[in-house]
């Protein structure tokens, strides 16, 4: 795994805060141009060949920053038409995703390669247990790329650990099969099947895999104060900054918006009406239910498992809930969900009560651009306080818990869990779709309430976090703690 | 010998550009320095404010404040001032 705060995402930061820093002084279109030249200077050891190259690559990952698709970049556009479309733009554009192919590494397609640490040995394990008869031993082993079908049987049986696999990072990281090279060896996403889960992005040592912001034009809505913008921050990202409760809360006031709303409150509806669902399923005598808040699985049983969908939860998501009570009072007012998440922009794109989502990153940037130093706050905790529970949705297994804590009987649960949509949790769920259409057996201790994160670890383990997962938990566990105390006043 | 101080900036500028990583430094530090070494969080240390001091994250070891930080190099920075260079 990539650690989460490397060089790319650091750059990726880097533009963001240039960015916000350019728009809130009203000279986006201007000064765009220069952000690359300022990034890679002249005296500076270049990353690539040269800094002009360094610099070519900063321009298009400035266009992925100001929210547009790189695959439509043009040589001959400068990046302040780009700038001045972005500020003009009315909502984001489809898709979520995009490819720099000028950083994508083209990495040779995944293989097995024999390394010269083979002792040519004598009992040849990895011959002998290759089904296809891809190997010959001429004092070192040898792969017929043309037979072989990467099994990995080779690498398993080598007691001298000389065979390794060569991946390609973001088409392992893809759970569902999304990423395929192109005739040019450069990755493509099929947005058929994509999740949104945000594993290639995080994966990718190149950076080449990209998120397209909406940054730009949320700043733009806070400096119009034409409408009311309301931020919607997900339990997640109390757990992103070290900062008591009620600071963020005031933090994110003094950035501009007018008004904030915990997603925990919202979370708190979820797991009332998931409760209900599920003892009205079960009472009906359904095999199991899964929950629906994660929207990255939602779209993997829609594409991939369909034999599950019966099962998962009719609730919508916290994010929904919130954005329905700030559109309740203000109907005309912006809803800015802040998350942790990719697939929650796939889903606020379909969601008429969600206007933007940002990502803890991308509101990390803005704070630094307005010198907001979260912590310097005098704590402005919001008017409904959400349970404990509600706050725990951000991590595995808080999800189920806050289910439980609302069941009438408890007895009647048997709660399961799926920490991660990697594709061993792809197979974990296609044999769940396989056991609710009674293609396979029941088992006696099958779990009959599913809790699904498409992260290991849950939100906070997140594509868009700027917090290592470890800190963030102990932050996290910090908060919910602070919740159960206020649901005792 | 005097323990050598490292303060680990958490200020939002410093956690945005990856000083939660940093807070794991204690239990990566290695054997020969854990009884050398005191590590603290501490709120803004102001170093963010102003271009000239470089990017963040800040970690102050000892008396000197280092920019653009990150785990292996503030521990070969305590190497060196444990062997007293």
């Amino acid at each position: 795994m990539l650690n989460l705060n490397n060089n790319s995402a650091n750059i990726k930061r880097e533009i963001l805060v240039r960015i916000a820093k350019l728009e809130l002084a009203g000279n986006l279109v201007k000064g765009v141009h220069y952000i690359p030249r300022e990034m890679a200077p002249k005296d500076k050891p270049p990353f690539r060949c040269c800094v002009y190259h360094d610099r070519e690559i900063l321009r298009m990952r400035v266009l992925a920053r100001l929210g547009c698709s790189v695959e439509e970049y043009d040589d001959d556009k400068p990046l302040s038409e780009y700038a001045e479309e972005a500020l003009k733009r009315k909502k984001p554009t489809w898709p979520m995703l995009t490819v720099l192919h000028d950083a994508c590494n083209a990495c040779v397609r995944s293989h097995y390669m024999v390394t010269n640490a083979c002792q040519g040995c004598f009992a040849r394990p990895c011959m002998i247990n290759c089904p296809k008869k891809a190997i010959t031993v001429d004092r070192h082993a040898h792969i017929d790329e043309t037979k072989c079908v990467n099994c990995g049987l080779c690498l398993q049986n080598c007691p001298y650990h000389s065979i390794i696999k060569i991946p390609v990072p973001c088409e392992e990281a893809c759970p569902v099969d999304a990423i395929t090279k192109d005739e040019t060896g450069h990755e493509r996403i099929d947005y058929d099947k994509c999740i949104f889960c945000g594993r290639c992005m995080s994966e990718c040592p190149f950076g080449a895999m990209m998120d397209k912001s909406q940054l730009v034009d949320v700043i733009q809505r806070l400096m119009k104060k034409k409408q009311k913008v309301v931020a919607l921050y997900a339990p997640a990202i109390a757990a992103q900054f070290k900062a008591n409760p009620g600071q963020l809360e005031a933090a994110l006031l003094a950035a501009g918006f007018d008004d904030v709303l915990e997603v925990a409150i919202g979370a708190d509806i979820c797991a009332d009406k998931e409760a209900a669902e599920f003892e009205e399923r079960m009472h009906r005598g359904d095999k199991m239910m899964t929950t629906s808040c994660c929207s990255a699985y939602v779209r993997a049983v829609q594409i991939h498992v369909p034999a599950l969908k019966p099962c998962v939860s009719e609730t919508r998501s916290p994010m929904h809930y919130t954005a329905a009570i700030a559109k309740k009072e203000n109907p005309k007012c912006i809803t800015v969900f802040i998350g942790p998440c990719l697939a929650k922009r796939r889903e606020g794109f379909d969601d008429k009560l969600v206007d933007y989502i940002l990502s803890i990153e991308e509101i990390g940037a803005l704070f630094i651009a307005k010198n907001i130093d979260v912590a310097s706050y005098e704590p402005a905790p919001g008017k409904t306080i959400p349970t404990a529970t509600g706050r725990g949705f951000a991590k595995t297994g808080g999800v189920s818990e806050a289910v439980k804590v609302r069941l009438h009987d408890k007895s009647i649960l048997k709660e399961g869990v799926i920490n991660g949509l990697s594709k061993t949790g792809m197979k974990t769920l296609a044999m769940y779709g396989m056991i609710n259409a009674g293609k396979m057996p029941q088992p006696a201790d099958c779990p009959n309430l599913i809790e699904v994160m498409a992260c290991e670890g849950g939100c906070i383990g997140g594509p868009l976090v700027i917090t290592n997962p470890k800190i963030a938990n102990t932050l996290l566990a910090e908060y919910v703690k602070n919740g159960k105390q206020q649901e005792k006043k | 010998m005097k323990k050598i101080k490292v303060t680990i900036c958490t200020g939002t500028a410093c956690f945005v550009m990856g000083a939660s990583d940093l807070m794991l430094l204690k239990e990566k530090l290695p054997d020969e320095l854990k009884n050398k070494v005191d590590v603290a969080g501490c709120t803004c240390m102001n170093e963010c404010k102003g271009d000239k001091n470089g990017m963040p994250p800040y970690v102050k070891i000892g008396d000197e404040v280092m920019h653009h930080a990150n785990v292996p190099d503030i521990i070969s920075r305590l190497t060196e001032l444990v062997e007293g260079k």
